[in-house]
């Protein structure tokens, strides 16, 4: 059932519009493998789909399933079905007969065509509604026979786009939980579009950012989490930590001290961002010698049963290399007591320091920094103090 | 809804029913006298006599000939419209609202000046008269099959046929399992008005036909001209009213009784089963 896909060069304009809608795309996605298309609205996410379906065809640019170019042929005969962000299931027949359409089309009996349909909505966990109306289905019923549908046509690629954003997040995860048990049991290649990063790493093995119509990164979930190749990308995979800095030899000199960076991360020598995971700080006492740095918590705002803090670090010298305050935000698990104005200690998970090109003329992140300390926030003698100005931190080998 | 409002809706419809019935009151009383003067406010004698005279005017070859030209109307009007609407939801036409004026002129021109024009235009042409009176009503009732047609269009969802498309469908299975089917209520009603067009028509059959045609509405009216016979004219008004009556009425109970027959929940649906076994082997398909 599953094919290898391969996408090259792919490029889509539409007539009116300013930027192209899609530009050179590469992509290559193995047999079996699940590939994640992440990017804001507008990004070109729903067009790979629609060209790699057939529904829309590409200015240049070829779609190769198994080596073999597919652009000559119809989209009802590339093997390739697709649940979109709708369910669209037919109203005029029922959820089992929804569920056999392209047997029927493909000339199956009628009763052959419903046996096999029957197995998918099992499939689905859905035997008992197979006499219902569509409107007679919740959404994330629906969906569920949308996504039996789809993998009753037997595709050699399974062509998510959006498919679980309008349900909410319990029936969400339920959904995921339900595209993981279709993988274990039919082992579909999948193309998954998606706006959300989480639903991303829930769901596939890796992942391409998109922004502007441009192929930002193809990586690996690790990869795309911890090292990412532009701010887009790591804002993009919901990042929120950019420092600005001066990368020299191995190190990368900021507000947060002399860090040394992973082996595996090679940035360019000169100006550039600092990025790590929020949940790669883990926020100490002032009086943890193993703390990087020390700064002030400015902002709380929770995150289910964690929190997310906004902590200001000051440097102790403003230098052209150190810049001035920034700005680090950390996940603190359940029941950490930190409150706006206390001191904390932050550590950086080594591994999770990654260095970006800064995105701005100017040579600094657009986000996440404050040029000037803010006036109205309480700080205490210490605040913004690196615990060791020039500190390298330890690396993995 | 509470019992004041409830109350008033169903005042308004009764009304409206004896508005709509109150017309047709007359032509049943006449249809059905066999002997009626004077100043009284019903017949004297009952009888069928008006509707067994109808028969020897040649009810039977009018109500056929009024048959022959709704269907070919209705089998020409409806499709032209449905792609005329087609082409206008899609916006695939240049100039749009060009041709969606130059489709509904028909309804704002004057029926009786076109007509007296094409039938010199058919004259001349030497198009036969049947054939001519089935084009023009068919152009005249493109107007209707267009607007009810485009009104489908605009609740008609063309993801459906994308969504078809990547299920394996072809055009023509995309048109006959989704399209149709999705469409028949705006296909039904349109059908029935362009059928009403042809069958219902005078004027264009009158001056195209050029009196060889005879359509009920042809015969009701010579009748009425030439004998003055109340119970005959109004025998046959009914007998131009019942089908189109009739069949509308049949479908809307064929209609009622499809959605009854539809599994019919209230509240919420129910929760999905518990979680089964997956049947399918791993790569089994």
């Amino acid at each position: 059932m599953s094919a290898r896909l391969e996408l090259r060069g792919l490029s889509r304009e539409y007539g009116g519009s300013v930027a192209p809608a899609l530009s050179d795309l590469h992509l290559t996605v193995p047999a079996g493998s699940c590939t994640a298309v992440v990017g804001p609205s507008g990004s070109g996410k729903t067009t790979v789909l629609r060209l790699t379906s057939g529904l829309d065809r590409p200015d240049s640019g070829d779609v190769l399933v198994d080596g073999q170019s597919v652009l000559a042929v119809a989209p009802e005969q590339r093997g390739m079905a697709m649940v979109f962000q709708r369910p669209l299931l037919f109203p005029h027949r029922n959820v089992l007969d929804n569920v056999a359409f392209s047997a029927l089309v493909r000339g199956v009996s009628r009763r052959h065509a419903r046996a096999e349909a029957a197995e998918y909505l099992a499939l689905v966990h859905l035997s008992d509604l197979a006499r219902r109306h569509p409107t007679e289905l919740s959404g994330g019923q629906a969906q569920r026979v949308a996504l039996a549908r789809a993998l009753a046509a037997r595709p050699r690629v399974l062509l998510l786009d959006e498919p679980f954003s309008a349900l909410d997040a319990p029936l969400a995860q339920e959904m995921h939980e339900l595209v993981r048990e279709v993988r274990y049991a039919v082992n579909p290649t999948i193309v998954l579009v998606t706006h959300d990063q989480a639903e991303a790493a829930a769901l596939s093995d890796r992942v391409a950012v998109l922004s502007a119509g441009r192929l930002m990164q193809h990586d690996e979930l690790d990869r795309i989490y911890n090292r990412p190749a532009s701010l887009v990308v790591a804002r993009q995979m919901g990042g929120r930590n950019e420092i600005p800095g001066i990368v020299h030899g191995h190190h990368h000199r900021s507000a947060l001290g002399n860090l040394r960076l992973p082996v595996d991360v090679r940035p360019r020598q000169g100006a550039g961002v600092l990025v790590f995971r929020h949940e790669a700080v883990h926020v100490t006492d002032t009086a943890d010698s193993g703390a990087d740095a020390i700064g002030t918590v400015t902002a709380l705002r929770p995150v289910g049963a964690r929190r997310l803090l906004t902590v200001e670090v000051v440097p102790v010298a403003a230098t052209p290399e150190r810049g001035c305050s920034v700005l680090v935000h950390a996940e603190t698990p359940p029941g950490h007591r930190a409150t706006v104005g206390d001191q904390v200690g932050l550590r950086l998970s080594p591994h999770a320091l990654a260095v970006v090109p800064p995105d701005a003329a100017d040579g600094t992140a657009a986000v996440g920094v404050t040029p000037f300390p803010p006036r109205t926030r309480r700080r205490s003698k210490t605040a913004g103090r690196p615990r060791a100005t020039g500190r390298e931190l330890r690396t993995p080998p | 809804m509470t019992t004041p409002l409830r109350t008033v809706r169903r005042t308004l419809v009764l009304l409206l029913l004896v508005w709509f019935a109150l017309p047709l009151a007359p032509l049943v009383l006449w249809a059905s006298s066999d002997t009626w003067r004077g100043a009284s406010p019903l017949p004297q004698e009952w009888g069928v006599q008006a509707f067994t005279a109808s028969l020897g005017d040649g009810v039977t070859s009018a109500l056929l000939g009024s048959l022959a030209i709704g269907v070919v109307v209705a089998a020409l009007a409806t499709p032209a419209g449905a792609m005329a609407a087609r082409a206008l939801r899609l916006g695939t036409l240049k100039r749009p609202r060009l041709v969606a004026s130059l489709l509904l002129a028909p309804v704002a021109l004057p029926p009786f000046a076109v007509v007296m024009g094409l039938d010199v235009v058919l004259l001349r042409l030497h198009v036969p008269a049947a054939l001519g009176v089935v084009l023009v009503l068919t152009v005249a009732a493109l107007p209707y099959t267009t607007y009810l047609m485009r009104a489908a269009y605009v609740a008609y969802d063309f993801d459906y046929e994308d969504e078809a498309r990547t299920l394996g469908a072809s055009d023509l299975a995309i048109w006959w399992r989704v399209r149709l089917p999705l469409l028949a209520p705006g296909i039904a009603g349109a059908t029935f008005l362009a059928f009403l067009v042809g069958w219902s028509d005078y004027i264009v059959t009158l001056l195209v036909g050029g009196g060889r045609l005879v359509t009920l509405p042809i015969l009701i009216a010579s009748t009425a001209s030439g004998t003055g016979s109340e119970p005959r004219v109004a025998a046959l008004s009914i007998a131009a009213l019942a089908p189109p009556t009739v069949a509308l009425a049949l479908a809307a109970l064929l209609r009622h009784r499809l959605l009854s027959a539809r599994p019919h929940t209230t509240g919420k649906p129910k929760a999905p089963s518990p979680v089964h076994a997956v049947t399918l082997p791993r790569g089994a398909t």
